[in-house]
């Protein structure tokens, strides 16, 4: 259980990665093909490869780093990590938070700015969170294991 | 002593930490159960009846959307395929539309899988005078799926609205259906599907409707009326010497196009002539339109003529997804006049000559008080029914899919609410939004006249629309006359949003639909 919470905190600092390259790279995309004449809507794929950026960012960051999040949670209950529930707390209301910055980003600029920061609040978190798992992990692994000896 | 404690402590936390696991799974579990829909259901069933007095959905007796506050049982409503133009009166105009299946290629060389309607996209323009009875033949030759035809703006009869399972079936492949209705009101229209239209508009599936006035001007007098005699001159809607449409659309995988082509589309206007360019925003997002070369005027929005537009000059103007905005422009002394929106332009003068292209300017013409006051025919003081549509977006399931779904009301999926009025009912409704993104939002049947903005009152000319953009922390008091007895769609024309529960219902009293919509009855209008 310990290993599944230190895999899934991990896994969130990677997505938060996948959702910062992700951007930069249709941000890039983007400013080439409107620099050329390019227009898009959103109900047509654009017509630039790197518009798969937008799916990626929306898909990742909308549903699959939310569901870690809460998987983080649940695992966070039996895994006897120090302070491993407060972590897996911070980390999902981190998401929720960056989730809603994200939507409303889309029409208030400055939220999208706050986006950025919490990104890298909420990659800060589920980083600590996951090395929190490895220090003590040891320590505790062993207490659990003599006390059965004895019992 | 101490780590016993702390074990059953901890024990206890665990135990608790289940129920509450437990109570969120069977939460979240019944969220699921309750949104799912049945293989085929009524569009009657697709929201809680709001009656707009304040008694609101379950409070309301039991209502199932038509014949309660003690009219009886259903016996008496009217289905909504009685809803009809006169059928014994021989149509004027007869058009027959040919859908297909088809790549198409741009003039630029782009090509994508589209929709063609006698195998051009956009389709064939319609233009009519007013007052005459169209009949418009869809003929489904490859569309999968089935496919309509929606009369964008035009309050047309209920049962020729052409929404799949509402107020038709969807026409399959060899099928076709007979669209009959008189343009009763002169001014800018589009057509489009209204099957699977998150798709099929994108590909292709749309065109211009031109109701031309009987009365050219309008502002010459009583005898205007002795004009529509003169059959040679039909292009003088609004009194302008010319009349140029420009189709705003973007394909699939390509970029802005106008008329079907990107980049510059031009109008041959003679130096000194008053033309009326007729933009219609096709794609699923606002965008904005504006002029370089001259002055313009608004001249309508939406189908409506404005009330004393000025000329305006180094303004742009916001075009709503769906949205039709009149302009009229002046082919200077020498040179011309560029209409532009981004990635295209309308080239408005003689064979040879040229316009500046510019960047869009800074400043955005306000429609909230641009022209001069005028009666609105109503008194929208003292509405009978007074709703609100509030537009938000939370986690959830829609029909049984997760994810962070539209809201309106903070409801979603089935338990929007659907707004009842009866006929004759003058109708107040406030749009909110604080989901975040503008929602351009499309009553169908109605226009609607915009009283205020953020509580601020209108002061320019009655701002009538079909369809206005509601951007986020914006508040739009709107009102109408329940006027079009229907069933009828209030959605959001981002398309995709409509798929994502941005849609329900306006609905009248009284009437009823043999049509279904779900994922057994092959209709699915978003």
């Amino acid at each position: 259980m310990r290993t599944t919470y230190r895999v899934l905190a991990f896994v969130i600092c990677g997505l938060v990665m996948l959702q910062a390259a992700s951007h930069a790279w249709l941000s890039s995309g983007l400013a080439i093909y409107i620099g050329e004449g390019g227009t898009l809507d959103p109900n047509a794929p654009p017509a630039f490869p790197e518009a798969l950026g937008f799916m990626i960012h929306g898909m990742n960051g909308m549903y699959v780093i939310p569901v870690v999040a809460i998987l983080l949670l649940v695992v966070s209950f039996f895994a006897k990590v120090p302070r491993g529930v407060m972590w897996a707390v911070v980390v999902l209301v981190l998401v929720a938070l960056q989730v809603t910055l994200g939507i409303l980003g889309h029409e208030m600029s400055a939220l999208a700015f706050l986006h950025g920061l919490n990104a890298l609040l909420l990659f800060g978190a589920a980083l600590l969170a996951g090395m929190r798992a490895k220090a003590p992990a040891r320590v505790a692994a062993e207490a659990p294991r003599t006390s059965v000896g004895v019992g | 002593m101490r780590p016993t404690r702390r074990s059953r402590a901890g024990r206890i936390g665990r135990v608790l930490a289940g129920l509450v696991a437990l109570a969120a799974l069977v939460a979240v579990g019944t969220m699921w159960w309750s949104s799912l829909r049945p293989a085929t259901y009524s569009a009657l069933a697709m929201g809680v009846p709001d009656t707009g007095d304040g008694t609101t959905s379950a409070d309301a007796d039991h209502g199932h959307g038509v014949g309660d506050d003690g009219d009886g049982p259903d016996a008496s409503a009217v289905p909504v395929t009685e809803l009809v133009a006169d059928p014994l009166r021989v149509p004027d105009v007869h058009v027959e539309l040919v859908a297909r299946a088809e790549s198409v290629t741009l003039p630029s060389g782009e090509s994508f899988d589209g929709i063609t309607l006698n195998a051009v996209t956009p389709g064939p323009e319609i233009r009519l005078r007013q007052g005459q009875l169209v009949e418009v033949v869809l003929v489904n030759e490859s569309v999968a799926g089935g496919a309509t035809l929606h009369w964008h703006g035009v309050d047309v009869p209920a049962a020729m609205d052409g929404v799949a399972g509402v107020t038709q079936d969807a026409v399959l492949p060899g099928e076709r259906f007979a669209y009959r209705f008189v343009a009763e009101d002169a001014g800018s229209y589009w057509y489009h599907s209204h099957q699977v239209s998150h798709e099929q508009v994108v590909a292709g599936m749309f065109g211009a409707l031109i109701v031309e006035p009987v009365e050219p001007g309008g502002a010459d007098g009583p005898d205007g009326a002795d004009e529509p005699g003169d059959p040679d001159e039909p292009d003088e809607p609004g009194g302008t010497a010319s009349d140029a449409v420009a189709l705003l659309h973007t394909y699939p995988g390509t970029s802005r196009t106008l008329n079907g082509t990107a980049g510059e589309v031009r109008h041959e206007a003679g130096p000194g002539d008053a033309v009326r360019v007729r933009v219609a925003n096709t794609d699923s997002t606002p965008t904005a339109v504006w002029v370089s070369g001259g002055p313009f005027r608004v001249l309508a929005v939406d189908g409506t003529e404005l009330h004393g537009p000025t000329p305006l000059e180094r303004q742009r103007l916001q075009v709503s997804a769906g949205g039709r905005i009149d302009l009229e422009v002046t082919v200077p002394a020498s040179g011309a006049v560029r209409v532009q929106a981004l990635g295209v332009s309308l080239l408005v003068g003689p064979a040879d000559a040229e316009a500046p292209t510019v960047p869009a300017p800074a400043e955005l013409v306000d429609l909230l008080h641009y022209g001069t006051l005028a009666p609105l025919g109503f008194d929208p003081t003292r509405p009978d029914r007074s709703f609100a549509y509030d537009i938000g977006r939370a986690p959830g399931f829609l029909a049984g899919v997760p994810g962070i779904w539209w809201t309106i009301n903070g409801r979603m999926g089935d338990d929007v609410p659907m707004y009842m009025v009866r006929e004759g009912d003058v109708v107040e409704m406030r749009i909110t939004n604080g989901s975040g993104e503008v929602h351009p939002m499309h009553l169908h049947g109605h226009h609607v006249v915009v009283l205020a903005r953020d509580g601020v009152a209108a002061t320019g000319s009655p701002w009538w629309v079909d369809s206005l953009d509601v951007g986020h922390g914006e508040s739009y008091d709107v009102a109408f006359v329940a006027d079009n007895p229907g069933i009828w769609m209030d959605h959001c024309h981002t398309l995709p949003h409509a798929v994502e529960g941005l849609v329900t219902h306006l609905m009248y009293e009284g009437v009823t639909t043999p049509f279904l919509l779900g994922r057994g009855s092959g209709n699915e209008p978003e």
